[in-house]
């Protein structure tokens, strides 16, 4: 049973489809009682335009709601906000039953459209500012990238204000009621989809903001979840609020904060990061702290690796490998911007003492900034290594604050 | 030996001729990002400041992904398509972090 064709409008109408059993999306998140994959129809008064399309397994709803409101040859248009398995699912299929239609995607998507369909099918490139016409309805692009997926943008319909945000401002809830204002509470799920999707990309979650504060929207239809029509601007203040807060007030104040996790077996790894934090404590404008991985919970690794500027990992090597608290906090730089923070690591070993390299390379795989080689010590540090664990630390903290690094290869 | 400024990483690295930008982002420990590595998913375009001409000239599939995303292509390239060419001068590369 489809159930009424949901309309935002007289003419925009939601053809996506509901998957209430979902329990786990992009491996990564929990949803607890499901979620919707939104594609939307717009029509003109010269012809259609498709909005996204769903899930491959959920195409007979969404050709069963799209049917319902209009004949494949009206269809002129199809954008593609990102090209996503999950909202381009049915575009091959799409684009077969309506040959004439034009998709439009944005530049990043040109190659992995290559990915997604296997021939060659024609496709125009929409940028910031591009405008397509439906004859009474005018539909204007803008280049929202990385949120979440590199190639994604955003566009809005000026007659009805809406804007068709991709997956930002997305929930995974399902409701078929569908609209903010008929739903259940659905106020945690738009939290925990901000803080799983987009707080990786919070640079660019606030430039995408500035682009939307152009236009009068009374309307956000997202990509998932429930269509936001009572107070868009509520929403919009979350994400700029999650996207802008900084947790430290030290950094008020020109600080940088370095933080140094650790874990020890016999005390000597410990004994190194005592020294690496008293070196970089010692840096103007730098503040040091060392946390013991043993004792923090993953929510507060997300957090602590948020506010640190440098990170600096010590673990021993235990049968060949860092410890698994090591590992734990990386994975959870899967929540957080890399880019610009400065990462290094260290260890006391007793016989192989890969744990360090092994964590440095993965760090470089995260996108640290890795100017300084891993610092490894055999068994008990000598009054002299310490002293270099203190220079490390040093060193670690001027880079920190924007020392000129200079090498030669 | 060529000096390579990695603007975002704030590292001056100095070069001989052939190196590649690759090498380059690995032995600098910079945040360079890298996805594909050969040239066809776009994730390592950069903006060349100055010191296009020490690098070696882009191929032609290089060109045709650097058209497809737009933009100033006298400034663009791919980095996993990049090698310095001459013996003296700098570079100067910004990825936007």
């Amino acid at each position: 049973m489809l159930g009424a064709i949901a309309a935002l409008c007289d003419d925009v109408h939601f053809i996506g489809a509901f998957d209430p059993k979902i329990r786990t999306f992009d491996i990564i998140m929990k949803t607890a009682n499901g979620s919707s994959y939104n594609s939307y129809l717009v029509r003109g008064s010269e012809g259609v335009c498709v909005m996204d399309t769903v899930k491959k397994e959920f195409s007979e709803a969404f050709f069963q709601r799209l049917e319902l409101l209009c004949d494949y040859d009206e269809i002129k248009y199809i954008v593609l906000h990102h090209l996503e398995p999950d909202h381009s699912g049915a575009l091959e299929e799409l684009m077969e039953r309506a040959p004439q239609a034009k998709l439009i995607i944005s530049g990043r998507a040109v190659m992995m459209l290559k990915g997604i369909i296997k021939t060659d099918v024609p496709f125009e490139v929409a940028n910031t500012g591009k405008i397509i016409s439906l004859g009474d309805k005018t539909i204007e692009f803008l280049s929202t990238p990385f949120l979440h997926w590199p190639d994604t943008m955003s566009s809005y319909l000026h007659e009805e204000k809406i804007l068709f945000s991709g997956d930002v401002f997305g929930s995974h809830y399902y409701d078929e009621r569908l609209f903010d204002d008929e739903v259940g509470d659905f106020a945690y799920a738009f939290k925990y989809y901000y803080e799983h999707i987009m707080r990786p990309f919070k640079q660019y979650v606030l430039q995408a903001l500035k682009l939307y504060a152009r236009f009068d929207i009374t309307t956000i239809a997202p990509l998932h979840g429930p269509i936001l029509r009572t107070n868009p601007q509520f929403y919009i203040n979350k994400y700029a609020q999650w996207s802008s807060e900084e947790k430290f007030r030290k950094h008020e104040f020109g600080n940088k904060m370095l933080s140094v996790f650790y874990m020890s077996s016999y005390d000597n790894t410990h004994l190194m990061a005592e020294k690496i934090m008293e070196g970089a404590d010692a840096v103007e404008g730098i503040v040091a702290s060392m946390y013991d991985l043993a004792s923090l919970d993953e929510s507060n690794m997300i957090d602590l690796l948020e506010e640190s500027d440098a990170v600096v990992i010590g673990s021993p090597t235990i049968n060949g490998d860092a410890v698994k608290p090591a590992w734990d906090l990386l994975t959870c730089m899967a929540y957080l911007e890399s880019g610009s923070k400065v990462g290094a690591t260290f260890g006391s070993y007793g016989w192989t003492g890969e744990a360090p390299e092994m964590l440095h390379d993965r760090m470089r795989w995260l996108k640290f900034r890795l100017p300084v080689k891993p610092m490894k010590i055999k068994l008990i540090p000598t009054d002299d290594e310490l002293d270099d664990c203190l220079s490390f630390g040093a060193e670690i903290a001027e880079i920190t604050m924007g020392k000129l690094v200079e090498m030669e290869i | 030996m060529v000096s390579v400024y990695l603007q975002d990483d704030n590292i001056k690295i100095k070069v001989p001729v052939g190196t590649t930008m690759k090498e380059v982002a690995r032995k600098a420990g910079a945040a360079m990002e890298f996805g594909c590595r050969v040239g066809d998913c776009s994730t390592c375009i950069a903006h060349v400041k100055s010191g296009m001409t020490l690098l070696n000239d882009k191929n032609e599939k290089e060109i045709k992904v650097l058209e497809m995303i737009g933009g100033n292509l006298s400034e663009l390239r791919l980095m996993c398509q990049c090698s310095v060419k001459c013996e003296e001068g700098e570079i100067v590369i910004s990825y936007g972090l």
